[in-house]
């Protein structure tokens, strides 16, 4: 690895998992307000992580089984708020939606 | 008022005051890397950290106590079991704690032989406090655990809550234990140690939290006892089954087989996930009660924990936990940068969360409010981004100068020491030191003072149980 490879690997896995964040916490603030325009702000979130994990895939010096970990990752992590929410809705008896 | 509602205020008390030190002793110990004579002769820069670390243990540790002293009679419905041994112990344990710190500041250190392990300095990062403390955090865990497990056997009621808890009471007294053997062999004294440091830390500590964030979470927003316990077992799941194995990325560089790049590295990478979920969750209970609550200085932290454990663990955590970047990052001011953020957002801003829930209680407020709060909030938060941003600067100039051009020679740490962007990273981090401090100063006037200043009526905010 470089030494500016380094820095840039480690500024993109940052980013991966921010983006992660941010889609996550946009895709609750839509379902909660019920705005559709905002899904779609959650959406550009979660296009911009996978833009990131192709990226690293592509440019970093990572280990192959490192990158088919993010791109695993970025599966689960594009379920995870939807799943959350829905067991959310479900134990919680449809409050969120009320 | 139960004695241990009582016992609880003090330990919240003890923990705020201790969080000061540690504030302190972390304002000098970054004054050092800009005036590295500072105190020369007097006061060592080694003797500052082990304040601001050990302090940083010390009022965790006793915040969390005083959290759980004053949920569990709540909870079981009666005064636990021997609270009055715990009274005892708490002003041990603070007279124990002002003993260590005075020896630390006037001997500082001693030989290599027992005596300096028993009543100066065990030399072990986090648990530098001589034996006889040590054990006496030993006899205060365990009689922690009595009072719990004792009360439960008492009252022969068991919720999901205190299921959990008791369950994490063991591994925490169990592991504490860590903290006593001195190994000859530098590898294998650090792979126990770390059983100690992240096991308490990713794993017991995490589990406590939780139990601490699902009672206030009944008591801040009404959430419902089935809701909050099924959660947290999710939650609990979740963070051991990707937390314990996570330990492998401390094992990486300590002279371990290789087998543990991989294990830590994959569970490591597994750890921002069930963060993400607490995001969502969080984001979920807030915006179903609309923010109101009684007391919205306890549901801001709450929530500043929930995104400061994401970002300071999950985010700060992932850009540094993978093998091939952690060769260059670890031991470095990026790791410190980490760890500050990691630990406010998993814990400090919980402590601070229950603080006020429980000034609340005690002060009979029917809701909390002013503006204070709010400049504390922003100044303690903006002043640890500052903090962890200056660091990240500072980490991650030494990485590249001097582990990754450098190749991690002498002259290649001072070049790294030397470079202008470390400079200016630590100049800064102690300039955002100094507004986290006069966030803890308006804080602790705020608690101090909540319900005696007659503003504390904020605007009628209609509360929601």
């Amino acid at each position: 690895m470089t030494p500016t490879g380094l820095l840039s690997t480690a500024l993109l896995l940052g980013l991966y998992v921010l983006l992660a964040g941010g889609y996550g916490l946009v895709y609750t603030l839509a379902r909660l307000e019920r705005w559709r325009n905002l899904k779609s702000v959650a959406g550009v979130f979660f296009v911009l992580h996978c833009a990131i994990a192709v990226l690293i895939v592509v440019s970093s010096a990572l280990a192959p089984g490192w990158k088919l970990l993010l791109v695993a990752s970025s599966v689960a992590i594009f379920v995870i708020p939807p799943l959350t929410w829905r067991y959310l809705e479900h134990i919680h008896g449809g409050e969120g939606t009320q | 008022m139960y004695r241990s509602q009582t016992l609880a205020v003090k330990y919240l008390a003890a923990a705020i005051g201790l969080f000061g030190v540690m504030t302190i002793a972390g304002l000098l110990s970054a004054y050092y890397y800009i005036d590295p004579d500072f105190l020369f002769g007097l006061l060592h820069f080694n003797i500052a950290k082990i304040l601001h670390i050990d302090t940083l243990v010390i009022w965790l540790l006793m915040g969390f106590m005083g959290a759980i002293y004053w949920f569990l009679p709540e909870e079981l419905g009666r005064e636990p079991v021997g609270i009055w041994l715990a009274e005892i112990l708490f002003y041990v344990f603070c007279a124990a704690v002002a003993v260590v710190a005075v020896v630390f500041i006037v001997v500082q250190y001693g030989g290599s032989n027992e005596f300096a392990l028993w009543f100066i300095n065990q030399g072990r990062k986090y648990v530098e406090a001589p034996r006889w403390a040590a054990l006496g955090v030993v006899a205060v865990m365990v009689v922690f655990g009595y009072n719990v497990i004792g009360t439960v056997l008492a009252t022969r009621k068991l919720t999901g809550i205190i299921a959990v808890l008791m369950v994490d009471l063991i591994p925490l007294v169990a592991l504490y234990l860590d903290a006593f053997p001195a190994m000859t062999n530098m590898s294998q004294d650090l792979f126990w140690w770390w059983w100690l440091v992240h096991l308490w830390v990713e794993a017991t500590w995490e589990v406590l939290i939780g139990c601490i964030m699902a009672f206030t979470l009944m008591q801040l927003l009404g959430t419902s006892r089935r809701i909050v316990e099924t959660w947290l077992y999710i939650e609990v799941a979740l963070v051991l089954g990707t937390g314990i194995l996570g330990l492998g990325h401390h094992y990486f560089w300590i002279g371990t087989p290789n087998y543990w790049l991989g294990i830590g590295g994959f569970f490591s990478a597994l750890e921002p996930l069930p963060l993400l979920g607490m995001v969502v969750h969080a984001v979920y209970d807030a915006g179903t009660h609309h923010m109101k609550t009684a007391n919205r200085p306890a549901l801001y932290w709450m929530m500043a924990e929930a995104f400061g454990n994401f970002l300071g663990g999950g985010v700060w955590g992932f850009m540094i936990t993978l093998p091939q970047i952690n060769l260059y990052a670890h031991g470095t001011q990026w790791t410190v940068s980490h760890g500050h953020f990691a630990f406010w957002g998993a814990y400090g801003c919980g402590v601070i969360a229950v603080a006020y829930l429980v000034a609340q209680k005690v002060r009979a407020l029917p809701e909390v409010g002013g503006a204070l709060w709010k400049w504390s909030f922003a100044a303690l938060n903006l002043g640890l981004i500052g903090m962890v941003g200056a660091l990240l600067v500072s980490g991650m100039t030494q990485s590249f100068v001097e582990r990754a051009i450098g190749g991690s020679t002498l002259q290649a740490f001072i070049a790294g020491q030397q470079d202008p962007w470390f400079v200016s990273g630590m100049l800064l981090r102690f300039i955002f030191g100094v507004i986290f401090a006069l966030g803890y100063a308006i804080l602790v006037y705020d608690l101090a003072t909540l319900g005696k200043r007659g503003v504390v009526l904020a605007a009628p905010a209609k509360a929601v149980p």
